[in-house]
């Protein structure tokens, strides 16, 4: 299914806005700002994961010529702040570390060098504290409580045993008689692995203060306003006093949405009057910034026998680290997929232990959920003797059924995308030993939160385009395309603004597949606004009512007599008289309704039986973009989605020291993300049922991609050697150990959990 | 103590002090003003720092600064010119071969060194001619479009 | 991040100099991808290094059917891999070099430096094990000749003396009817440490029995190693489907691995298994041969077969 309306602008491939800025090495990151008198921060990292700080002595580190401050986590308010309702941390520990990593001290001086020696000048007392670092061990009676007084802290509410900080649940119909009634009734345990977001880009950050003293940030972000309500809590600063310029964004996917290290910068420019800059190392990135943390997933379903799924129950185990970095997991709601199923309980928690605090990326959880259930409906046909592909057909989502959040499914192009993968990959089919094909159904939504536009109509006609989100993937090019599309205008005219937090109308975060479909839809209205306007200001100097114009091609004119009307140029230069005075069109909104987004994914594997290493030898995917905005874009997110998620199926493990918790990887030579060699060709399949909302039909496209390898891989493993896999990542050593029958399945105990609840 | 450099960078001859521990590309950002070679890991991980010596593709961060002179640095500053974008620039521009971009400068950099030698090279001569450069975003499909289009326009204007 | 002083000779003998001055206050470095990590994680703190970049004449790769193959101490890992002697008479060490990291690294990296520095997961080594490579040393009391078999002692220790710098390292020609392979494994196919690395150099007599076997395993002991035992168990034989098992379990049985994050000990034991299998598999199948380098290329870092 293909739309039928003509588009001028959209559907077609533009080269993004600032290519030319990023091809020639100009573009813009905050390392790349250098400021006059310019001091370098470094930061010392606890070597503890749970320990009372008993003294930190700074005065070799102050003393050192070059040093021009020293700061410790009682030179902050006494405030604690956090990523979502509970505040659970400081920005910088001021009795207790709580992982290894964890900054403690900070440096400002003349140079990186002279920095650093300072750091390691800095001697810290610690006295250890019980620890725990295996999240289903932190969940046991007798173990060590991280957060001992969790209870005293702000936003405490739902949490259950001294060491969960989220315990999130859905439920719907009768649970218990489902499973009695099913024909059959299917068991797994998956586990999928701590995951880096691997931006190419560390975190960095330059705070200045201004002559009249107002903070200034320049940020690596993509939430320019939540670094700034982030800086004002926790220096106890109202907003107003700091301003934040997100610079070029060099990859974020989630890590990089809330206040991170810009507080140390931002102290220190503030105590020494001289502009202050954090870059952080590689190995800071990997051991102080939050990453995802393991997930463990009991996923049980009831079945009849001719393949209606009848009754879902999931209980999954995020491992949160110290903190809770991420606000409460939004995995919850993917336990029964992209499927209907009539009764369901499904219940995730957040468990802390002394590690690394766990970080967003990509719609987190998601993918780890997206493992376990796919995974799952594989194992199911296996278990009743149904085709994979149609299991997942008899059962998925249609329009009119209701969502796990109670929303009905609008019109979507689910369906679509399966067929489409059927037929590219050519299903099912009988391939050469070692050889496997697997499938993957993925869903997300939507995203929305505050979105704010401002389009100001320039005397040459062209557009200026303001709005508060910072560009990621290309976000700025497709909202630019919006824009001229609603204006009826060539791309070419329409100027994106660079902005900053006092330049821009808040907004919400560049993150969670919501920039082009919220955003862009307050860019529509915008223009929209903006065309009104035009109309009416034409209408004013033609003297002819609004309904008998017509706008099109940066042109108002008399339908019945096209010669006839005004261009924007002429329009803008009118509008400096004009009663109503210079165009601007602007649109702000909160809320979307829901839309969902669905993705089919195939993978063709070679599984070498010598070594257990697994090759993608072609990776198929079929999404339903609704409309591709920029299809060239709309492409390369899919293309680079789909690698991060073989990344996360084959090579990309984090991982944690058993005892401290510490991560044993810090390095990109260690954690290992794909590499050009190590894929296939992409191949993608753009299904467009256009969306009931959003821009022109648009849907969101970015965190999809990833969500699907690891069970189409793992799916593909089966069917090329008959050994299921259920952890991440598919490592050589895994598959062969399954190979050799030496692979155990991940002990659970779901009985203790179904107990607490009550539930027998 | 910084000492005295004389580099040639991008077909200048540059006189910079620099610490005798700085890396090339420690040096081109903080002391020659040239930011476009990035630092994605300062540990020959992720090829973001790539530039050319002497033709060769090589990580910046990989390299004393001061053991560079007598030889030709070229940066991803050095590639366009009043004219326009070199032809591996306007490939990536063309073909959506960049996302974020904080990888592009290094991709480049490989593929403008490596197509000066292989002006015809296989899909997988060119997956291996960026085996040392990770991109997190692109996926690398448009960007391996984009320098093989890049290899075909050379070759037609050769 | 400690400082340090940068210090450039232009001659061996220069470079001996400031070697003795300095003592152990100074380091070498040659293409310096080891050194400037090993700086920046605070593992080698000198106050000086002695940068080798400068001293004219070292970076040759020189073939002759008399002496074999020199190479200099400044020839980078891509010389290695672009030189067509080496990709025709000496298929394995050819793929331990393009196995080896990602071009921008193998431009600056040398072969005498992936020596010096020892790591057992080394991917020139096992090749140049293979191969019977020998060390040309110079130092304060002069020049001395080492075979590379007995210049490794520990993970990163060298049989090198203080102020000792190796100048060049040579493998004699081979012998007719030679063939040979190196395997790298690791998750990734490109820029990763191995996990396992095996050399296989074998030489056939006319009647299609071995005249000699060399196999050399890297990252499955404190340093590279060979496998003698299970190269004995070759010579003279058939190197059958069955001989050669036979030798791959000899040499699994050899190594001493380590679990780290790369992989467990046990998974270690058995890739040697596998790869000395393949590499010697190949090695029989391709001697005589000039085998192609694209096929070097994919074989030595396939992640699948
Ligand atoms: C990103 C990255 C990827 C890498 N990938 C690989 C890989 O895939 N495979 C692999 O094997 N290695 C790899 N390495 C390690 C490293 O590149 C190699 O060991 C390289 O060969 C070292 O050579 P160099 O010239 O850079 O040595 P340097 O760093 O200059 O020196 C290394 C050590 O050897 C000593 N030394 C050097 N030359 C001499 C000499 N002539 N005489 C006496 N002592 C000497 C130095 O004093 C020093 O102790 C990688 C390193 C990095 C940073
Ligand atoms: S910064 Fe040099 S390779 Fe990453
Ligand atoms: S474009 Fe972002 S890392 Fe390559």
């Amino acid at each position: 299914m293909t739309t039928t309306t003509q588009f001028k602008v959209l559907e077609q491939n533009h080269p993004r806005v600032d290519a030319y800025e990023k091809v020639t090495g100009r573009a813009t990151y905050a390392s790349d700002v250098y400021l006059p008198g310019m001091l370098a921060c470094k930061l010392l990292p606890s070597t503890r994961n749970h320990a009372r700080i008993v003294s930190i002595d700074t005065s070799a580190a102050a003393a050192l010529p070059g040093v021009r401050c020293v700061i410790t986590g009682t030179d902050f308010p006494d405030i604690r702040f956090g990523s979502g309702a509970l505040r659970d941390r400081y920005v910088m520990p001021r009795e207790v570390v709580n992982f290894v990593g964890e900054p403690v001290a900070a440096v400002a001086a003349d140079d990186e060098a002279t920095a650093q020696e300072a750091i390691d000048l800095i001697k810290v007392e610690y006295e250890d504290i019980p620890s725990v670092v295996n999240p289903l061990a932190a969940m046991g009676e007798g173990a060590a409580s991280v957060h001992p007084d969790l209870e005293s802290y702000e936003g405490y509410g739902f949490t259950l045993g001294h060491n969960v900080s989220t315990l999130l649940d859905a439920d719907r119909g009768d649970v218990e008689q489902a499973f009695r009634d099913a024909d059959v009734v299917v068991e797994d345990v998956y586990r999928s692995q701590g995951i880096n977001q691997g931006f190419l880009e560390p975190m960095a950050c330059v705070a200045d203060v201004e002559p009249s003293g107002r903070l200034v940030i320049y940020a690596s972000t993509q939430g320019p306003y939540q670094i700034r309500a982030g800086l004002a809590a926790v220096l106890e600063i109202p907003v107003s006093r700091i301003r934040v310029v997100p610079m070029e964004l060099g990859g974020g996917f989630g890590a990089k949405l809330r206040l991170a290290f810009e507080a140390f910068p931002a102290l220190l420019a503030m105590r020494t009057g001289r502009p202050v800059k954090l870059v952080n190392t590689r190995e800071e990135v990997f051991t102080m910034n939050g990453p995802r943390l393991p997930v463990t997933n009991y996923i049980r379903s009831g079945v009849m026998n001719d393949g209606t799924i009848v009754a879902r129950e999931a209980y999954t185990i995020f491992d949160v680290g110290a903190y809770l970095g991420a606000g409460p997991n939004s995995g919850i709601g993917h336990g029964i997929g992209a499927y209907r199923i009539p009764n369901f309980r499904l219940r995730s928690y957040g468990v802390y232990t002394n590690k690394i605090y766990v970080g967003s990326y990509r719609a987190s959880g998601v993918a780890d959920m997206t493992f376990a259930v796919e995974s799952h409906m594989d194992h199911i046909a296996h278990q009743i003797g149904m085709d994979a592909y149609d299991l997942r057909l008899h059962n998925a989502l249609r329009e009119g059924d209701v969502s796990v959040s109670g929303a009905v499914v609008p019109s979507n192009g689910l369906i679509e995308t399966l067929e489409a993968i059927k037929e590219k990959i050519d299903w099912p089919r009988q391939l050469e030993d070692g050889h496997g094909l697997g499938l993957a159904l993925c869903e997300w939504r939507s995203g929305s939160g505050p979105s704010t536009a401002a389009i100001s109509v320039n005397d040459d006609g062209t557009v200026s385009l303001l709005t508060g989100s910072t560009d990621i993937s290309g976000s700025d090019t497709s909202l630019a395309a919006i824009a001229a599309e609603a204006l009826g205008i060539p791309m070419g005219s329409v100027v994106v603004a660079k902005r900053d937090t006092d330049m821009a109308p808040y907004t919400g975060q560049s993150g969670g597949s919501r920039v082009v479909y919220s955003q862009g839809t307050a860019v529509q209205r915008a223009a929209e606004e903006t065309v009104q306007k035009l109309i009416a200001l034409a209408a004013e100097r033609l003297g002819v009512p609004e309904d008998a114009l017509g706008c099109e091609d940066g042109r108002v004119y008399v339908m019945d007599n096209e010669p006839q009307g005004l261009t924007f140029a002429q329009l803008a230069a009118a509008s400096i008289t004009s009663r109503g005075g210079p165009i601007i069109g602007t649109a702000s909104l909160s809320s979307m309704p829901y839309t969902p987004v669905f993705a089919a994914q195939a993978a063709e594997v070679k599984v070498d039986r010598g070594t257990g290493q697994v090759k993608v030898l072609r990776y198929i995917q079929a999404q339903d973009v609704g409309v591709a905005i920029n299809p060239m874009a709309v492409e390369g997110q899919l293309d680079g989605g789909v690698v991060q998620g073989i990344g996360r199926a084959l090579t990309e493990d984090q991982q944690f020291d058993p005892d401290t918790g510490a991560v044993r990887n810090p390095s990109f030579a260690s954690y290992l993300m794909p590499l050009a060699i190590d894929l296939p060709e992409s191949e993608v399949v753009l299904i467009k049922v256009p969306a009931e909302d959003g821009p022109f039909g648009a849907r969101a496209v970015a965190e999809p991609p990833g969500f699907g390898p690891p069970a189409a891989i793992a799916n593909a493993v089966y069917d090329a050697v008959g050994v299921r896999v259920k952890q991440l990542p598919l490592s050589g050593e895994r598959v062969l150990a399954a190979l050799n029958g030496d692979y155990d399945d991940i002990p659970f105990d779901v009985e203790a959990l179904r107990l607490a609840e009550g539930i027998i | 103590m910084k000492q005295p450099l004389t580099l040639n960078i991008n077909g200048e001859s540059r006189l910079l002090l620099v610490e005798p521990f700085y890396s090339l590309l420690d040096c081109l950002r903080d002391d020659a003003s040239l930011t476009g070679s990035k630092k994605g890991c300062d540990e020959g991980d992720c090829g973001a720092c790539t530039v050319l010596m002497d033709g060769k593709p090589v990580t910046s961060c990989l390299v004393l600064a001061h053991s560079a002179h007598g030889s030709e640095i070229t940066t991803i500053e050095g590639l366009a010119d009043v004219d326009g974008l070199s032809p591996v620039q306007r490939a990536f521009v063309e073909h959506g071969g960049l996302q974020c971009g904080f990888c592009i400068p290094g991709l480049i950099m490989s593929a403008t060194g490596f197509l000066q030698d292989n002006p015809d090279p296989t899909e997988e001569d060119v997956r291996f001619a960026i085996g040392g450069n990770l991109c997190r975003c692109t996926g690398y499909s448009r960007v391996i479009d984009a320098i093989m289009a890049a290899a075909a326009e050379m070759r037609a204007s050769a | 991040m400690a400082r340090f002083d940068y210090l450039e000779p232009h001659s061996v003998d220069e470079a001996l100099q400031m070697l003795a001055e300095h003592g152990d206050k100074t380091r070498l470095v040659a293409g310096s991808t080891d050194f400037l990590v090993r700086w920046r994680t605070g593992v080698w703190r000198p106050e000086s290094v002695v940068c080798m970049q400068h001293v004219p004449g070292l970076d040759y790769i020189n073939w002759n059917p008399d002496d074999g193959l020199s190479i200099g101490a400044m020839a980078s890992v891509q010389d290695i891999e672009l030189n067509t002697e080496v990709r025709s008479r000496y298929p394995a060490l050819a793929a331990g070099a393009t196995s080896f990291a990602g071009v921008q690294v193998r431009n600056l990296a040398t072969v005498a430096g992936n020596i010096c520095n020892a790591s057992p997961a080394g991917d020139t080594l096992p090749a140049l094990l293979a191969y019977n490579a020998q060390c040309r040393i110079i130092g304060p009391s002069g020049e001395r000749s080492l075979p590379l078999d007995e210049l490794f002692v520990g993970p990163g220790r060298t049989a090198l003396a203080a102020g000792e710098i190796l100048t060049e390292i040579r493998l004699p020609p081979p012998a007719p009817n030679t063939g040979g392979l190196y395997i790298k494994h690791s998750p990734r196919g490109a820029m990763d440490i191995s996990a396992v690395g095996v050399a296989s150099v074998v030489s056939l007599n006319d009647d299609g029995t071995c005249a000699s076997a060399r196999i050399a395993l890297g990252s499955v002991a404190p340093t590279p190693l060979r496998a003698y035992g299970a190269e004995g168990r070759l010579v003279s034989q058939t190197p059958d489907a069955a001989n050669i098992a036979e030798a791959a379990r000899l040499a699994s049985q050899s190594c001493n691995p380590i679990a780290d994050v790369r992989s467990g000990a046990d998974y270690r034991r058995e890739m040697v298994r596998v790869l000395t299998e393949r590499t010697l598999q190949h090695g029989v199948a391709t001697a005589g041969d000039t085998p192609s380098f694209d096929d070097i290329r994919r074989l030595a870092v396939q992640t699948a077969w």
